[in-house]
């Protein structure tokens, strides 16, 4: 065990410094403590996976929300000819799997692929671009849908007191505001979950674009589940944060 | 030459294939009070919002001063404002929702003492109900500050849909109230919409009745429904509740609408001619027509109410009083089908 | 509420734009490896050693053979580190690769539980096999194409047997090693592996693995580890120079020994023999 201890300095897999009874099925518990543990001792790897994660989030769902919300707030809010099909599409696309867009993704990225030379593959950005378009039509669809489901008065309101159209739409979207963040939360999540797409683009490499969700892949893989458990709580956690902050922005 | 502020010409409005305005010529005056009178479904709200300029019609036109208008017209966008049937508010305070419409039109200058004065005028206290949030407030307040928001921008025309539906009296009486005196104080021409016929007479220089989308008379008229029967001797007509038969001509459907111009009988008149049909009823509601001074009573037949102009001078106070019986009459020659 | 809107999108931008450096792959050395060789956590402890001496910074990214084989066709690594002579071969004569050099072996076992139901323990893998299929013992195999995989079917091949498929007592995990071990735990059966990955399910288990090694020592249990540079004439890309240091480094006495002295539990997982 000493020089077990000798070779792992930071070494996440073996940090086992405290003892616990060896049974089997008692990982979620184990699970618990070790993802408390992990945070308090400040587990180098951990805390790497922990600032990968919340980048490449953080990167996708801005770029999202910017070119999202103009889109599908505008999908609702105007009526042309191709609003219906447009829709359906978008509404199919909110349920690509994460696999699929990696690999399309992927292809793309391949040095041998059409945007190769920009060296995005395993690198944080392209994980974020591949995040950005599973992050796209959730924040499209929904917006749209918000919009929609705005009462028809407000319209009589807001051009019986004098507002020009330019007025009225950003009124209208003002007044959709719940409605929007809840699509931002909605996309949030899903992007800060997804692994088929950290694991296709970022190739998972340690210190660089190892996430928390990729993370939790290779310990299961390694059939350390106690591990992955603890990852995933930290991961839990770090949502329930981001959600606390979100909600004074919610608050009416 | 001043225009009448409205001009209608031509007006015809469809929706999904149904026709439910149907207006060819219509002028309305500067800082005249217009009643509409009619039904659910006879046209009332889809008028206003045409004349609010919140909705473009399907066919014809509208001048507004003398200009063409339709929706976002800079001729017309700051100074026509309609006041919705059901309470409604932006979600943000009732300030932010008073001083909206001023600060679209980019009025920042002393924004807060007129939101003060305009929830005055609707009996809110600035202190109490400036900052509560738009879910904090009843029907009631919620739609006087709704009007409050479209007084303050001095609008020349206001519409009123339906302003007492909804809310309970002490706002109605308000909001009443509050409407007239924008019109005494600013000369805002006001068009209101109501069930409320009584009302409308007492304050409305003209009151239109709609019907199906068309406006038909003045108030005289007295729309009586079928079924219709085929009575003895080739002649139709449908039993009232009190015995009496209302004669028709024959209707062009059985469902078909009857409109009569029904006069009471006074001691001059006695015999009635040929097509001419008196029915016994009850006299139930006077009251006097603001502008002309004409008087306007509501007679009791059976279960159908006539209603019917009278000028005080013709008829020399024959000393008709609510509950009396009198006679009334109508030719069988000036009944309307429709 | 708006200043706070603010603030918030303020953070979220400078989170965003911050660490925009190291996007330049100007001192970087991008290896493709299988998931097995990295379970072992050897590339964990060899590979910071490189960088310290050399200051290239080497990145790995760990996935079956099959993936790293193509990644390095298609360019997007400049150096392969894997264990499949055969295939290995087969990529250096399609051009994809060079100057591949043989690094350091171990070999596989075939591990099942201590009561070894099938009676294997000691035997030749020939007549091991022979009797797993005879007796229908429960036999778990990774059956996702992997080096290891390929493997274990040639075993069943050279044994004069047909491969096992859709038989019930065969058991395809389509998972890595250790996941394919803890199956067979789980299922009480039999399994093949390499020493390195038994090692490391053995420290899991703190010493008392319910797994013993029942057969090795075969000559055809030979797992052999290479590493390949990919060829510039096939990827104008490829970090030619720099993988050849570290070829050179690996197969160098210093990265040898450290090979060598790689243990886990005490035991050696790799047997380095670059020539």
């Amino acid at each position: 065990m000493r020089l077990h201890a000798k070779l792992c300095n930071h070494h996440r897999s073996c940090s086992r410094t405290y003892n616990y009874p060896a049974k089997k099925m008692n990982f979620l518990l184990d699970g618990f403590i070790q993802a408390f543990h992990l945070l308090i001792i400040g587990d180098a790897e951990t805390y790497s996976a922990i600032w990968a994660t919340l980048r490449i989030s953080t990167y996708s769902i801005v770029c999202a929300l910017i070119t999202g919300i103009p889109i599908g707030f505008s999908l609702g809010y105007f009526n042309f000819k191709w609003k219906q099909p447009i829709r359906i599409i978008v509404d199919t696309l909110m349920a690509l799997p994460t696999v699929f867009i990696g690999l399309l993704v992927y292809s793309f990225f391949t040095y041998r692929g059409p945007l190769g030379h920009m060296g995005l593959l395993f690198t944080v950005p392209g994980i974020a671009i591949g995040q950005t378009i599973l992050a796209l039509p959730i924040v499209i669809g929904l917006s749209a849908t918000s919009v929609e489901s705005l009462d028809q008065k407000l319209r009589i309101m807001i051009i019986s007191m004098g507002a020009n159209r330019r007025q009225l739409f950003f009124s209208t979207l003002w007044e959709a505001r719940h409605g929007l963040l809840a699509s931002a939360i909605a996309a949030y999540g899903r992007v800060l979950t997804e692994v088929g797409i950290s694991m296709m683009v970022g190739g998972n490499i340690k210190w660089h674009t190892r996430t928390i969700t990729t993370a939790i892949a290779l310990e299961t893989n390694k059939g350390q589940f106690e591990m992955g458990i603890s990852l995933g709580l930290v991961l839990l956690i770090i949502a329930f944060c981001v959600n606390v902050s979100v909600s004074f922005l919610r608050r009416r | 030459m001043s225009y009448p502020i409205y001009e209608i010409c031509s007006l015809k409005h469809t929706y999904v294939n149904r026709t439910v305005l149907f207006i060819d010529h219509l002028c309305i005056k500067k800082s005249s009070i217009i009643g509409l009178f009619g039904p659910n479904g006879s046209g009332k709200s889809t008028l206003l919002r045409i004349l609010g300029l919140i909705e473009k019609p399907t066919e014809g036109k509208i001048f507004f001063n003398g200009y063409p208008v339709e929706p976002f017209s800079s001729k017309a966008r700051f100074l026509v404002s309609l006041l919705p049937q059901e309470p409604f508010l932006m979600k943000r305070s009732v300030y932010n929702n008073v001083s909206y419409g001023l600060k679209l039109r980019g009025n920042v200058s002393d924004i807060p003492s007129r939101v003060k004065e305009a929830l005055f005028t609707v009996g809110l206290s600035y202190d109490e109900y400036a900052q509560r949030p738009w879910y904090a407030l009843s029907g009631g307040e919620m739609q006087r500050v709704a009007l409050a928001s479209r007084l303050t921008l001095k609008p020349q025309v206001l519409l009123l849909d339906e302003p007492t539906a909804n809310v309970d009296a002490h706002s109605a009486q308000l909001i009443k109230e509050t409407s007239l005196k924008a019109r005494k104080t600013s000369g805002t021409t006001l068009i209101i919409a109501s069930h409320d016929l009584q009302w409308l007479y007492e304050i409305c220089d003209e009151v239109l009745h709609l019907f199906q989308g068309k406006i038909l008379g003045s108030g005289q008229e007295t729309f009586v429904y079928g079924p219709w029967q085929n009575m003895e001797a080739g002649k139709w007509g449908k039993y009232l509740s009190d015995g009496q038969i209302f004669y028709v001509t024959e209707p062009p459907h059985k469902d078909a609408i009857a409109v009569i111009n029904a006069l009471p009988i006074t001691d001059n008149i006695v015999d009635g001619g040929e097509g001419d049909v008196d029915l016994h009823g009850t006299v139930y509601r006077l009251s006097l027509e603001r502008i002309s001074g004409q008087i306007f009573m509501t007679v009791l037949v059976g279960d159908l109410r006539m209603t019917m102009k009278l000028n005080p001078l013709k008829n020399n106070n024959p000393g008709w009083f609510p509950g009396k019986k009198i006679c009334i009459r109508y030719r069988l020659e000036f009944l309307k089908w429709i | 509420m708006k200043r706070l809107l603010f603030t918030v999108i303020c953070i979220a931008l400078v989170v965003c734009i911050i660490p925009a450096g190291g996007m330049a792959r100007n001192n970087q050395l991008m290896m493709a490896t299988t998931t097995s060789t990295d379970n072992t956590g050897l590339l964990d402890y060899l590979i910071p050693k490189f960088i310290e001496k050399t200051g290239i910074e080497l990145k790995w990214t760990a996935t079956g053979t099959g993936k790293a084989l193509k990644m390095g066709e298609n360019c997007d690594v400049d150096i392969l580190m894997v264990h499949a002579p055969a295939s290995e071969k087969k990529f250096v004569n399609n051009g994809f690769g060079t100057d591949r050099r043989e690094i350091m072996y171990n070999d596989f076992v075939i591990i099942g539980p201590a009561k070894d139901s099938a009676g294997i323990k000691g035997k030749s893998i020939k007549e091991a096999l022979q009797l797993i299929k005879a007796k229908k013992g429960i036999f778990v195999s990774r059956g996702d194409n992997s080096g290891t995989h390929k493997k274990e079917i040639s075993l069943w091949k050279s044994s004069n047997l047909p491969v096992p498929e859709k038989e019930k007592w065969y058991i395809q995990t389509g998972q890595g090693m250790l996941a394919t071990i803890n199956v067979a735990t789980e299922r009480n059966g039999y399994s093949m592996s390499d020493r390195g990955t038994y090692i490391k399910y053995e420290a899991n288990m703190k010493g008392n693995p319910p797994l013993k090694i029942l057969v090795e020592g075969d000559a055809v249990l030979l797992n052999q580890y290479s590493v390949i540079a990919i060829n510039k004439k096939h990827c104008a890309n490829a970090r030619y120079d720099m993988a050849r240091k570290f070829i050179e480094w690996i197969t160098g006495k210093d990265a040898q020994i450290m090979i060598k002295d790689f243990k886990l539990l005490g035991k050696q997982l790799f047997t380095p023999n670059a020539k």
